[in-house]
Order: structure tokens, then C-alpha cells, then sequence
């Protein structure tokens, strides 16, 4: 078991309980998508799983790790690797800067970049030298995955990453993490809304609802064929 | 044209030497965000350190590099007690900082009394540059200054640890979701400007009086320093010391202390009133 989720509860200092009994669990090298409506804690969940949100009950354990009450850098250092809504990526660091960060945070890895760095996504290397932030939304995400994947985590966590961004490069985006995952073995939860993406990358399907995962879980294929999955769960 | 060469390289040492006590305020103010009112204390206790190694014996240059060893322990003690805690909180900063200002100078009054210490001058004597002769322990804090500075730079834009500083800085979040530990560059950064305001308050010791309100003089013109050039930025606070610096030098020459002073200072409330982000904008 790569992650283990029972009783996930948290939240927003302001906002309440968000997160109401998250319970689910991924298996090694296993891609599942996340999907549900807006506001159903899709987000809040993969800031919890990642470590930037405190736990107020349950477990999260990752490779048999407990990360329960653990500082942040300690779920990145366990084998997490995160890349958030908006990508935040350093914008007035070089793109290779921001790659060396991706590094600098694991003490066992190398304190340089490996090197497929660059020939995984291209541009990546053609802009090595550049700002960041003068790069395109899609360059920035694919940067932001990059700065993740540098770090050797064993589960990526991605929030909407074709968000924003041209469906060529979606679709670039998509063989390129599904052949990455493949290769090692990588486990990989993406929160996405975009069918596409999802149906090209992921084999298991979770529902959030009301805070929690719903009991009622989808292959793939299934994600086109059951109207009733698409009516209840994301509001079309 | 002596007197103008003369007073080239009295600019000159004015905006070296405001770098050099600028620096350690250009970490904490500029790159943490932090408004630390006793930063003028960490340079005072910087002198003092000095003072207290010759006193017992040592050597002033035993005493300069203790200086700035122990204000990076103060540092580190001041952070994981007080600053930690109100990292948010802009006006509590203050509060708290002010307030750890006048236990730093009371303690200070404590242990060596009110009066004001002298300091031997360690490289004592002139040297000619082109054509005007110059003290040399002037000469020496200019490039100490300029030592500094580049070290400063390279330490911040250069090295590993470095970025991860400001990795921090700019992105606390996603820094600690990359792993990196973001409490230890916390304390590290801070423990870092501090040793540099102690290691100023040390160099300077011998052309100062060396007494409880010495903090305060260049505690202003180091804090326009950084506003002039770019919170923030390594060279707008080089930049800005040469502005604010090399002014000073040069009305100084005409006016007297107190009105030069002021032009300074309105010429200042100008430069920040027309380019509020500093001289250099957001840029290092």
C-alpha cells in the first residue's frame, strides 16, 4: 500500500471541517483520479495529504509511514511529491533554480539535477536560464512537475494541471506523466476536471462528495458509459 | 582637484560603510520581512564584544571575529523566542522588537555602565591614494564593506543554501512541500543578519564612540538605505547606500551635520514618494 487515508478530518481555521472522514487508500505504481464537484474538498484534501494543512483527526500514511502531526517537509521527505492548483512555482528564480529547489529538499538525493532533467519536457532545458515567471501557463506546469519529479517522490499529488492551459500541451502533459509513472513505478493522484486528461492518464476513479469519498468508486472506461456517475458527481 | 578626490573617496567610504552596516538590516528587513528595532542593538552589542575581548585581554581581531560568532547565537535565541511567533503579525513585530531593544541596551548599560568606551585604533596611520593621504583603518572598513557585500551576495544568490533561503522567503509553503526545512532557514537567515549587524558594530568600533546610543546613528540612514533601493534587493541596498551615503558626504561638505541631514531626508521621502517599490524595483 503506497497511501493509506482513514478518518482524514480537516480544515480551515475560519472555514470549519472541510474535510469530513476521508478514507481511501492507493496501491503502488497505481494512477486514480479524484473528481467531484467544486467545493467538495477536492483541493483541501490534497493540501492535507501533502502536509500544508494540519490533521484534526485521522491517519495518513505513506509507505507505511505515519505522517499524522508531522511538519511539512517531513510528508515531501517521506516520498510526496505535490503540485498545486496555480503551480506556484518561484517566479523571480530561473527555471533551473526553481528545478535545484526540487533537489535541495531531499538530504539523500545529489545536489544537482539528474540528467534526464531536461529531456523529459524540452522546453525545460531551451529555458534553463530564464525568469520563471515570464514563462507560458503551460511551460510553468510543466516546470512544476518537473521541480516534483526532480525530488524522486514514490506518490505525486496533482491538482488540475491541465487547468489553464492549451490542449497541446495538455495532451503532451498527459504521455509524458503516464510514461514517467510506468517507468518507476510512480504512484499518482490527480484532482482534475478535464475527462480527457483523466481518461488518457488514470485507471481508478474516486468521487469526493460533501468532504468525504464516496462509497461508489469507477473504472475508467466506465466514466463515459454511466450518465448517472457524470449527473451525480460532476454537475453536468 | 585634491579636495575633490578627497571628497570622492569620503563618498566612497560613507556608501562602503553604510553597506556594511546596511547588510545585516538588508536580510532581515528586506529579504524576511522582518522590522527588527533592535537591529541598531545587535550592531551595538557587535562593538561591545569587541571592547570586552580587549578588555580581557584579547586582541581586537580575536574580538572581530567573536563579534559577529555571538551575535549569531543572540540571534538564533532572539528568533526561536520571539520572532518565530509573530512572523504575521507586522505591528506585534515591532512591538516585540522594540521592546527587546531596551532590555538589549539596559543590559548592555549593565554590564559596562552608561559612559562611552574608546577603542585603540588597530591599523593606525595614513595612506596615500592618488595624491591624498587617507587612514588607513578607514580604508580597511571600505573594503571590508565591499568584502562583505560580495560575500553576502554570493552566499544569498550563489550557493545551495542560499536558495533555499529564499526559496523560503518567497514560498513558504511550497518550499516545506519540496522538503525543505523551513524553520532551520528561518532561524539560519535571521542568525545570519544578525552576525552581520554584530560583525559592523565590531569594524566600526574604533571610529566610533562606543557607547549605549550608538545603534541609533546608523540605524536610520541603514533603514533609508534599503527603502531607497529596493526592499529586497542586495543591489538596490549597495545602490541606495551610494544614494543615501554619498549625498550625506557631499552636503556635508557645505552644510553642517544637521541640515545635510534633512535634504537627505526629504531627497529620500522623494525617491521612496515616486518609486515606492526602491530604486531597483523587485530586481536582486
Amino acid at each position: 500500500m503506497m497511501l493509506y487515508v482513514e478518518g482524514l478530518v480537516a480544515g480551515y481555521p475560519s472555514g470549519g471541517r472541510i474535510l469530513d472522514g476521508v478514507s481511501f487508500d492507493l496501491k503502488e505504481g497505481e494512477v486514480v483520479a479524484l473528481l467531484g464537484r467544486n467545493g467538495m474538498g477536492k483541493t483541501t484534501l490534497m493540501r492535507a495529504l501533502c502536509g500544508q494543512l494540519p490533521l484534526q483527526a485521522g491517519t495518513i500514511r505513506c509507505g507505511g509511514q505515519s505522517l499524522g502531526g508531522q511538519p511539512t517537509f517531513q510528508f515531501a521527505r517521506a516520498g510526496i511529491g505535490y503540485v498545486p492548483q496555480g503551480r506556484e512555482i518561484f517566479a523571480n528564480f530561473t527555471v533551473e533554480e526553481n528545478l535545484m529547489l526540487g533537489a535541495l529538499g531531499k538530504p539523500s538525493l545529489p545536489r544537482s539535477l539528474p540528467a534526464e532533467t531536461f529531456e523529459i519536457f524540452p522546453i525545460l532545458g531551451e529555458r534553463r536560464a530564464q525568469r520563471a515567471g515570464t514563462l507560458s501557463g503551460g511551460q510553468q506546469q510543466q516546470l512544476a512537475i518537473m521541480r516534483a519529479l526532480v525530488g524522486q517522490p514514490r506518490l505525486l499529488l496533482l491538482d488540475e494541471p491541465s487547468e489553464g492551459i492549451q490542449p497541446s500541451i495538455v495532451d503532451e502533459i498527459a504521455v509524458t506523466l503516464g510514461r514517467i509513472a510506468r517507468e518507476r513505478g510512480l504512484t499518482v493522484l490527480i484532482v482534475e476536471q478535464n475527462l480527457d486528461f483523466v481518461e488518457q492518464l488514470a485507471s481508478r476513479i474516486l468521487f469526493m462528495e460533501n468532504g468525504r469519498i464516496a462509497a461508489r468508486q469507477a473504472e475508467v472506461g466506465e466514466l463515459r458509459s454511466d450518465s448517472d456517475l457524470i449527473h451525480r458527481f460532476l454537475s453536468i | 582637484m585634491a579636495t575633490a578626490i578627497a571628497l570622492s573617496i569620503d563618498m566612497l567610504s560613507f556608501t562602503l560603510t553604510l553597506l556594511l552596516v546596511t547588510l545585516g538590516l538588508v536580510v532581515i528587513f528586506g529579504m524576511m520581512n522582518v522590522i527588527n528595532m533592535a537591529h541598531g542593538e545587535f550592531f551595538l552589542i557587535g562593538a561591545y564584544a569587541v571592547v570586552a575581548v580587549t578588555r580581557a585581554g584579547g586582541s581586537f581581531w580575536l574580538g572581530l571575529v567573536l563579534a559577529p560568532c555571538l551575535l549569531a547565537l543572540i540571534g538564533f535565541a532572539v528568533e526561536w523566542l520571539v520572532i518565530r511567533h509573530i512572523y504575521r503579525r507586522f505591528i506585534d513585530t515591532i512591538l516585540a522588537t522594540w521592546g527587546l531593544s531596551l532590555a538589549l541596551k539596559q543590559g548592555v548599560i549593565l554590564l559596562f555602565g552608561p559612559g562611552s568606551q574608546s577603542m585603540l585604533n588597530p591599523i593606525p596611520g595614513t595612506v596615500e591614494v592618488l595624491g591624498v593621504s587617507y587612514p588607513a583603518y578607514r580604508l580597511f572598513i571600505m573594503g571590508m564593506g565591499l568584502a562583505l557585500a560580495l560575500g553576502t551576495y554570493w552566499l544569498f544568490f550563489r550557493t545551495a543554501l542560499g536558495l533555499q533561503a529564499r526559496g523560503v522567503i518567497a514560498n513558504r509553503a511550497m518550499a516545506a512541500s519540496l522538503g525543505i526545512n523551513t524553520r532551520r532557514m528561518d532561524w539560519a537567515t535571521f542568525a545570519t543578519g544578525a552576525a552581520l549587524a554584530g560583525f559592523a558594530g565590531a569594524v566600526m568600533s574604533p571610529i566610533m564612540s562606543v557607547d549605549p546610543q550608538m545603534g541609533m546613528g546608523f540605524l536610520v540612514p541603514s533603514f533609508l538605505a534599503v527603502l531607497v533601493g529596493g526592499v529586497n534587493s542586495l543591489v538596490g541596498a549597495a545602490l541606495g547606500s551610494g544614494v543615501i551615503g554619498g549625498t550625506t558626504t557631499m552636503l556635508s561638505a557645505r552644510l553642517d551635520q544637521a541640515d545635510a541631514q534633512i535634504v537627505v531626508f526629504l531627497l529620500a521621502i522623494m525617491v521612496i514618494r515616486f518609486f515606492p517599490q526602491g530604486l531597483t524595483g523587485d530586481r536582486r
